[in-house]
């Protein structure tokens, strides 16, 4: 192959010079290998490298003429300068893939309205905060829980035995003893306190049998739609943590309170509009009702709702952690008094439905009592919701793992300091409401 | 095409010769195509993927958001990749929070009606000097450049009515400015009607209303330059928030980095012409509405 490839690179040469070749060559392969010299590697850089930046250049725009037909190079399978390129339509498949399935745009739904419907759900954080909500559910917000509840737990009979030292076993079990690390999170403390505090209080089901006529659920969808003035209103979302017994609580507040509430003007608060920060869709179903379980469910009237403060995407303040709560508790007020008495609005409900939330970052609890009274919300007059609520009460001050010392000075010990057994009471009593 | 440049290319690379053919038709038809092929010079071409950066894709959101949105550093690189604006580059990192310049947009349902909005926060932004506030009105919640004395709770007016009087504004309400009297302080000044705010919108700065003259309003913009605009444009009222923001100390290099500011070069360069404190007029004064020109034949 040698003699063939010189006499090649000679027949090269008039455009390169022999010598320079030879020479190169000689370089390239000094030990004069047995390669094949056929033809020399050739790698260059063209174009400058410090050259003026052009603009960018606006790609031009297809012009569309409605009456004429563009020759495109469709037909002849390959690209031809000077003919348009073919655009052709979006295949669709012809039978149905769950995989490759993208929904059609919300004026093509089934189940499109003009209207559109005002949803509050869990990751809602209302502006307003409880008065928005309070609002919204046509309630009268009183401060503070009714006097009668709270009598109930102060009744000796009521009590646990070695309530306090309990309670207090219960807050040191969820802050320091359930983990295998420093200190639990935040999340699971808050859940296990609550449920160690529902333990605590379900021991008394010796003394009064009736508590044994609930159950708790979790994680059941709640759905409930009223008007309000103009606008359709939902709520739809899951609940944390749900009490639900097989007797309706008793009614907090007597007849003639109630038709007193008729006088009270709800709070309103301009310029803000009461829909701000609700999820507004145009999609949805109509009247839908549902309080999470069948029709032939054996514990159907909700109790008690435990709200806990979620720390993943949605965190709450906690006048946007009170307003959900008073939004949920109505919500499954509402749905009960739909199933009980028809969805057609009444004035005034024979039996108010009251349901009942405690809501926890386990440290400081909100209690609130929703009794509702009517579910004509249409209009702001007439006979209104009620609202108890006792907001940012604090179980304990610290329950510090490590001691916080400033200035070689123990400021706050390590473990549980600041135990307040009042809160307890209220937290007992609102377990033993229609029970006891 | 491109495959063929490609193909082109690659074929001027080949070390090895084609041996299905027979040597002498190689020595013959493949002299003048090699000759080409090792001599021509063939252009370079690029192995990686294409140069487009995904720097500028986090502005292309068309729904307006409350939310913070991320954004990509440029580092002074423009779309080539090379530096067009020295000293930028580093520096903490910011969420941009989409502020609404345009004040008087209406909400979909209540058209051409003046109305009123509250004042939820006025916190700090790392993406501008003056402080920002968010208000809620009617179904919506927005972004705006706060006053300086915008507080949480206040209740803000904006109207594009302009009525026969002027309006005694407070601070913070958005008028057009032949609504205004004349000398009121105003900031985000419109120079044409519903662009939005271009102008007078720093920390501490304020245009003075000069006067009015048939349909038009002449402002002085704090560099003590007078423009021209409609009296439609809308304006707010008051000096913008962060009034100390000129008398601020950086203290030390580190905290200029912080800002995302690189140092300058450091050549020292003998100052010419370009230097010292310059006194001279004012420019004329920029007049941004069309008049009908008056042509003397």
């Amino acid at each position: 192959m040698f003699p063939e490839t010189a006499q090649r690179l000679k027949a090269a040469a008039p455009l390169v010079s022999q010598t320079r070749l030879l020479k190169d060559l000689s370089r390239l392969y000094p030990h004069g290998g047995a390669f094949s010299l056929q033809s020399r590697r050739q790698i260059s850089v063209s174009g400058c490298l410090s050259a003026k930046i052009q603009p960018p250049r606006k790609p031009r725009e297809p012009v569309e003429i409605p009456g004429l037909e563009m020759v495109t190079y469709g037909e002849r399978m390959h690209f031809v300068p000077g003919l348009a390129k073919p655009r052709y339509p979006r295949w669709e498949r012809d039978y149905k893939d769950p995989r490759y399935y993208t929904a059609p745009p919300a004026q093509e739904m089934p189940l499109y309205k003009e209207k559109p419907c005002h949803v509050f759900n869990q990751r809602t954080s209302a502006l307003e905060g409880v008065r928005q909500a309070a609002w919204l559910t046509k309630a009268k917000v009183i401060p503070g829980l009714p006097p009668h509840l709270l009598s109930l737990a102060e009744n000796p009979e009521n009590q646990i035995p070695d309530q306090d030292e309990r309670v207090q076993n219960a807050i040191k079990h969820a802050r320091f003893w359930d983990t295998t690390q420093e200190r639990p999170r935040k999340e699971k403390y808050s859940n296990t306190l609550l449920l160690n505090l529902l333990h605590l209080c379900a021991t008394l089901q010796s003394r009064n049998p009736a508590i044994g006529r609930r159950i708790l659920a979790e994680d059941h969808s709640l759905a409930a739609t009223w008007t309000r003035g103009d606008d359709l209103f939902q709520i739809r979302g899951r609940n944390g943590l749900l009490h639900t017994s097989m007797d309706p609580l008793p009614e907090v507040s007597g007849k003639d309170e109630v038709s007193q509430t008729a006088d009270y003007v709800l709070e309103t608060f301009y310029p803000v509009s009461p829909t701000i920060d609700l999820q507004q869709v145009n999609v949805y179903k109509e009247d839908v009702n549902c309080s999470g379980f069948t029709g032939d469910y054996p514990y159907p009237h909700a109790h008690t709702l435990y709200f806990l403060e979620t720390t993943d995407s949605c965190k709450l303040r906690p006048e946007q952690f009170r307003a959900k709560m008073v939004m949920f508790t109505f919500g499954n007020a509402l749905a009960r008094a739909h199933k009980l008495y028809g969805t057609e609005p009444q004035q005034l409900l024979d039996r108010p439905v009251t349901v009942q939330a405690v809501g926890t970052n386990g440290r400081i609890f909100q209690f609130l009592v929703f009794q509702l009274n009517t579910t004509d919300l249409s209009g702001d007059d007439g006979i209104k919701n009620q609202l108890w609520l006792e907001d940012d009460v604090e179980l304990y001050d610290f329950a510090k793992v490590r001691p916080l010392i400033k200035k070689k000075q123990v400021k706050v010990p390590a473990g549980l300091t600041g135990y307040k057994p009042e809160v307890f009471t209220k937290f007992l009593s609102l377990y033993l409401h229609g029970a006891a | 095409m491109a495959v063929s440049c490609l193909t082109r290319a690659l074929r001027s690379l080949t070390l090895s010769q084609p041996a299905l053919l027979s040597s002498q038709a190689v020595a013959q038809t493949k002299l003048g195509t090699q000759v080409s092929g090792t001599v021509a010079q063939c252009r370079g071409f690029l192995t990686t993927a294409s140069l487009e950066n995904n720097r500028t894709y986090w502005k292309e959101r068309e729904k307006y958001t409350v939310r913070p949105i991320g954004m990509k550093k440029t580092g002074g690189r423009d779309y080539t990749g090379r530096i067009r604006t020295h000293g930028i580059g580093g520096g903490h990192k910011q969420k941009y929070r989409w502020i609404d310049f345009q004040r008087l947009r209406y909400e979909p349902n209540k058209e051409d009606k003046p109305f009123d909005e509250k004042v939820v926060e006025v916190r700090y932004d790392p993406c501008r000097s003056a402080d920002i506030a968010l208000v809620a009105g009617g179904n919506r919640k927005r972004w705006i450049i706060a006053t300086e004395k915008m507080q949480a709770g206040d209740v803000i007016r904006t109207s594009a009515v302009i009525g026969r009087m002027a309006v005694a504004a407070n601070e913070g309400d958005a008028y057009p400015l032949g609504a205004l009297p004349v000398g009121t302080l105003v900031n985000n000044l419109e120079v044409q009607p519903g662009k939005g705010a271009e102008y007078i919108r720093a920390a501490g700065t304020s245009g003075i209303l000069l006067r009015k003259v048939n349909g038009t309003a002449i402002v002085q913009l704090p560099s003590k330059q007078q423009i021209q605009v409609l009296e439609t444009c809308m304006v707010t009222v008051g000096r913008v928030s962060n009034i100390d923001h000129n008398k601020r100390i950086i203290g030390k290099a580190g905290r200029n980095r912080w800002l995302g500011i690189r140092p300058s070069s450091g050549l020292w360069q003998r100052k010419g012409g370009w230097a010292g404190r310059k006194i001279k007029l004012l420019p004329p004064m920029k007049s941004y509405v069309n008049l009908p020109s008056i042509s003397a034949n």
